[in-house]
């Protein structure tokens, strides 16, 4: 069974520890940073390797320009009533009530379906996802991508989807002209 | 109720119907005669009288041409005789013939055109990928034509026959016809002028509505027309 590595940005350290504790649970997780903000873990993330940030969406301010910078999915964890344009922010939504099921679900669907930013409307790419493209049209496999960048395979399968998503084209034969149309690549 | 046509547009079609009819309604269904190498002219001929001139089954040939006109038309099991086999068979060989020969050229001819106009690198590029596109289609034909038609030409390994994945590589291809139009829709540099990159892309489309038609063809006329008239002799 594959393992997500999850970051918690709580800045109840009482909640942090609940869900910390919760995801324990099982051996579907591994806890790998626990920050009180958006920022600490943007300080911090560097080199470590993150499939999925749980955050408090009482963090929402900072969403916006945290997304801007990474392409991690975002799980918002809701603790009051939000309004849902906020909620639409975030790739999937637990609430504090929630089981430990419901939170691994959760976590799966952030990581497996295409990441919703704020700009997903937007067709340019991202500059991990122009380093993703670069390597899928080296011929890299996910693994190697995986292992290049630093960050997990299931992240870099993410990126693909987004890659196709916003391009428009499927095979990697389409992406390596594309790379080399937009001079991302040099042609050999 | 099961196997009826549920597309209403393609019911006026009966052995009856004149051939002109017929091409007047929908005339993309040329392209079946052309493939077919059928003679014109057809004068006041029916599609019953055709079919009988050419040795073709006419219930066949209204199933195919309801394929062509309509993606949800699925055929009947019940219409289903053991001459359509080796018809159909013929069928789905001149269609490769129809690609190789003339639809595949036609658009590499308007892809040169294009490539005049395009820098070095984007030549180089676009010169491979659609090569690469070709060589694969021919590949996936003449692995059809050497492993699937054969053994239904034969008969004698309907059991392999039966194991042909029909559907994978036709996935791959229809991804890679897509990624062509995508790439000269969005993303091909400015100079290539607009009106011959609309040909291109007519070409392409036709083609790629062309694949799945063949690749529908394949999955609901052929392979049921086998599981109904191909007996496997041993397990």
């Amino acid at each position: 069974m594959k393992c997500y590595h999850i970051a918690i940005v709580e800045s109840s350290p009482i909640i942090l520890a609940g869900v910390e504790a919760i995801l324990s649970q099982g051996g579907d997780v591994d806890v790998v940073l626990k920050c009180s903000s958006l920022s600490e873990l943007a300080a911090r993330m560097r080199g470590v390797d993150i499939d999925v940030v749980l955050v408090s969406v009482v963090q929402s301010s900072e969403i916006a320009s945290f997304s801007e910078l990474y392409d991690v999915p975002l799980v918002g964890m809701q603790s009051a009533l939000c309004a849902p344009d906020i909620l639409r922010r975030y790739a999937s939504v637990v609430t504090l009530y929630s089981s430990y099921d419901e939170l691994i679900a959760a976590v799966r669907q952030a990581v497996d379906s295409p990441v919703e930013k704020s700009h997903a409307d937007s067709h340019e790419l991202s500059e991990r996802e122009r380093d993703v493209l670069v390597l899928v049209a080296r011929g890299y496999t996910n693994k190697e991508i995986a292992s290049e960048l630093n960050i997990s395979p299931h992240t870099v399968i993410s990126h693909r989807k987004n890659i196709v998503h916003k391009t428009g084209i499927r095979s990697v034969a389409g992406l390596t002209v594309y790379a080399v149309l937009n001079r991302l690549i040099e042609s050999e | 109720m099961r196997n009826m046509c549920v597309c209403d547009d393609i019911a006026y079609l009966s052995p009856k119907m004149k051939i002109f009819e017929l091409i007047d309604s929908n005339n993309s269904l040329l392209s079946i005669f052309s493939r077919l190498n059928i003679k014109l002219p057809f004068g006041d001929m029916s599609i019953e009288e055709l079919c009988q001139r050419d040795g073709y089954s006419h219930e066949l040939f209204i199933m195919l041409c309801r394929m062509h006109i309509s993606s949800n038309y699925r055929p009947s099991h019940d219409e289903f005789s053991s001459e359509m086999l080796p018809q159909v068979i013929h069928y789905l060989r001149a269609t490769h013939n129809y690609y190789i020969d003339y639809m595949l050229p036609h658009a590499e001819k308007h892809l040169e055109e294009i490539l005049a106009y395009c820098d070095t690198l984007s030549n180089k590029q676009l010169r491979r990928f659609y090569g690469d596109y070709v060589r694969r289609i021919e590949e996936h034909l003449k692995q059809e034509e050497d492993t699937l038609f054969t053994a239904i030409d034969s008969g004698m390994s309907a059991c392999r026959a039966q194991k042909f994945d029909l559907d994978m590589p036709h996935t791959d291809i229809d991804d890679r016809t897509s990624d062509i139009a995508s790439l000269i829709i969005k993303y091909l540099p400015e100079e290539a002028p607009t009106q011959l990159r609309c040909a291109m892309l007519k070409d392409i489309y036709s083609l790629r509505d062309d694949l799945r038609r063949h690749a529908a063809v394949e999955m609901y006329l052929l392979k049921p027309l086998m599981d109904k008239f191909l007996k496997c002799d041993q397990q």
